[in-house]
């Protein structure tokens, strides 16, 4: 049994992305829904979901933002920013998903929920973009 | 003691050893006193002189503008790192990205140029199409220009050499008067020799600059796109006899990161392809040597790519090998952008590209930013 206070638990986060799909082309319609559960719908004081791209690798990390919404309690019925909602965007073409020597990029949905007191919880659903090789040419 | 107050912190990528409320609040109380005290300070400094208007103080060159100007420069510091601050601490990281990006897309200038749409980090071609060339469509412009380099070696040169010079007298004066100064001689000899060593480089740089000649690379299209082939056409000017001389296509990564106070740049060379190359001729100055070569861009090639501290830069590399002469190597850029091949997804490349994806992650920070 755990002693930490209940209103500590961190909160239910889901994404589910339309056909279960993962890789995407460019110009491609990205489809989905997120769900906030497990807390309390006056503990929320803003919901954010993102398409971004972002770096990884030797340099500092660099992001994009594709697609922006956040939403507040009084942008939702009776308050509550837990149901399911959808999330529509179309792809541009670029920056494609790509492992190199130093560099990685990568696509992700992100999904942020800002609570009273307590800061913020982060949920990332990474997928791709566009097929560039993994291995990239051997150097001659 | 040292638990509640650190003296030093530690930084590992994004980890830190401190507390980020604590840094953001330190520095929002550095930028608001240095704001504050500019703002009092320029205010009781104008006030003074609208109150006792002093036609003097105001003469050029006496110190009431030099006042004015830092006393400025303390409430533009200060106010500009309160607003960075306030921002970082009350909006998240995709928030402040989609209002830069929102602040991009009212480039008027970006918005009157015509490009491909949609292809937001890949680099503008603008300067690459704006010379048209002899042979074919574009002449590229070099990557690096050897007039800036020449014009910092020279600077460097003639301010060591000179206080080299004044070293030199001074020494002298103080051995003939019969006062030597022994530790101010033993100093002067390293001072000297890398004096001789920075004249010796700058002449070679001269010499390079000049009678290497010059190299022109001209391509047949602007943006290139994988999959397609192009042409390529080189031509070496000067008076020299060539050993060899080829002609590469080059996809460099390049990532900036910081190293303590030091920023440094890593360049990783991940794709080369030797287009052309020749062996063993003359070139006189009335008759350059010109080649022509196709110049095939793989199918599968990554586009280039831009951001602020990473990218991927694809280039023309010219190599030469030359008699008498340090070898020489030259880069042209060139903008590549995303091919047919990679942009669209086929089947198995899902199963091909798995490996590439991360678990689904889940954080929680207690401290974040707040909504």
């Amino acid at each position: 049994m755990s002693d930490r206070p209940s209103d500590s638990v961190d909160p239910l986060l889901s994404i589910c992305l339309a056909g279960a799909k993962q890789s995407f082309s460019a110009g491609d319609e990205l489809v989905c829904e997120y769900q906030i559960d497990a807390i309390d719908p006056a503990d929320i004081q803003a919901v954010e979901v993102s398409v971004v791209w972002y770096t990884e690798g030797k340099g500092e990390e660099d992001m994009g933002v594709h697609y922006f919404e956040r939403r507040l309690p009084s942008d939702a019925e009776d308050g509550d920013l837990r149901p399911m909602r959808r999330l529509r965007t179309r792809l541009p073409n670029s920056p494609l998903s790509y492992a190199g020597a130093i560099l990685t990029i990568r696509w992700c949905i992100r999904l942020r929920v800002f609570m009273r007191r307590r800061g913020d919880s982060v949920m990332e659903y990474p997928f791709t973009l566009g097929a560039v090789p993994l291995r990239v040419p051997a150097v001659a | 003691m040292a638990r509640l107050f650190r003296f030093l912190e530690k930084k590992r990528g994004r980890r830190r050893t401190g507390s980020n409320l604590a840094g953001s609040v330190g520095e929002a109380v550095f930028c608001g006193t240095l704001f504050l005290l500019g703002v009092l300070a320029l205010t009781a400094l104008v006030a003074a002189q609208v109150v006792r208007y002093d036609a003097q103080s105001l003469a050029i060159g006496v110190g009431w503008w030099l006042v004015f100007l830092v006393l400025s420069s303390f409430v533009v510091i200060g106010g500009v790192g309160l607003i960075r601050t306030a921002l970082r601490v009350s909006a998240s990281a995709e928030r402040r990205g989609a209002m830069a990006r929102q602040a991009s897309e009212l480039d008027i200038v970006r918005e009157a140029t015509p490009r491909p749409k949609n292809y937001p980090t890949v680099p503008s071609y603008d300067g690459l199409t704006n010379s048209p060339g002899i042979e074919l469509a574009y002449r590229l412009p070099p990557s690096s220009t050897p007039g800036w380099r020449l014009l910092a070696t020279t600077l460097f040169t003639l301010a060591w050499n000179g206080v080299a010079c004044v070293l030199a007298v001074w020494t002298v004066q103080g051995h003939l008067a019969g006062q030597p100064d022994w530790f101010l001689t033993a100093f002067l000899v390293p001072f000297l020799a890398f004096g001789v060593w920075s004249v010796r480089y700058l002449l070679l740089q001269i010499w390079l600059h000049n009678g290497m000649g010059l190299t022109t690379v001209e391509i047949s299209d602007c943006p290139l796109v994988p999959g397609r082939n192009y042409q390529v056409a080189i031509a070496q000017h000067g008076h020299i006899t060539v050993k060899s001389l080829e002609l590469w296509l080059v996809c460099e990564e390049e990532a900036t990161y910081r190293q303590g106070t030091d920023i440094r740049t890593e360049v990783r060379r991940v794709y080369e392809e030797r287009l052309w190359s020749h062996r063993d001729f003359r070139i006189e100055p009335s008759e350059p040597f010109q080649a022509t070569a196709p110049m095939p861009i793989p199918a599968t090639a990554m586009h280039s790519f831009h951001s602020a501290h990473n990218s991927v830069n694809w280039k023309l590399v010219v190599r030469g090998e030359v008699a008498n002469w340090p070898a020489f190597e030259r880069g042209f850029s060139i903008v590549v952008y995303p091919g047919e091949a990679t942009l669209r997804v086929e089947v198995s490349a899902n199963v091909a590209r798995s490996a590439l994806r991360p678990q689904l992650s889940v954080t929680s920070t207690p401290t974040g930013a707040s909504a």
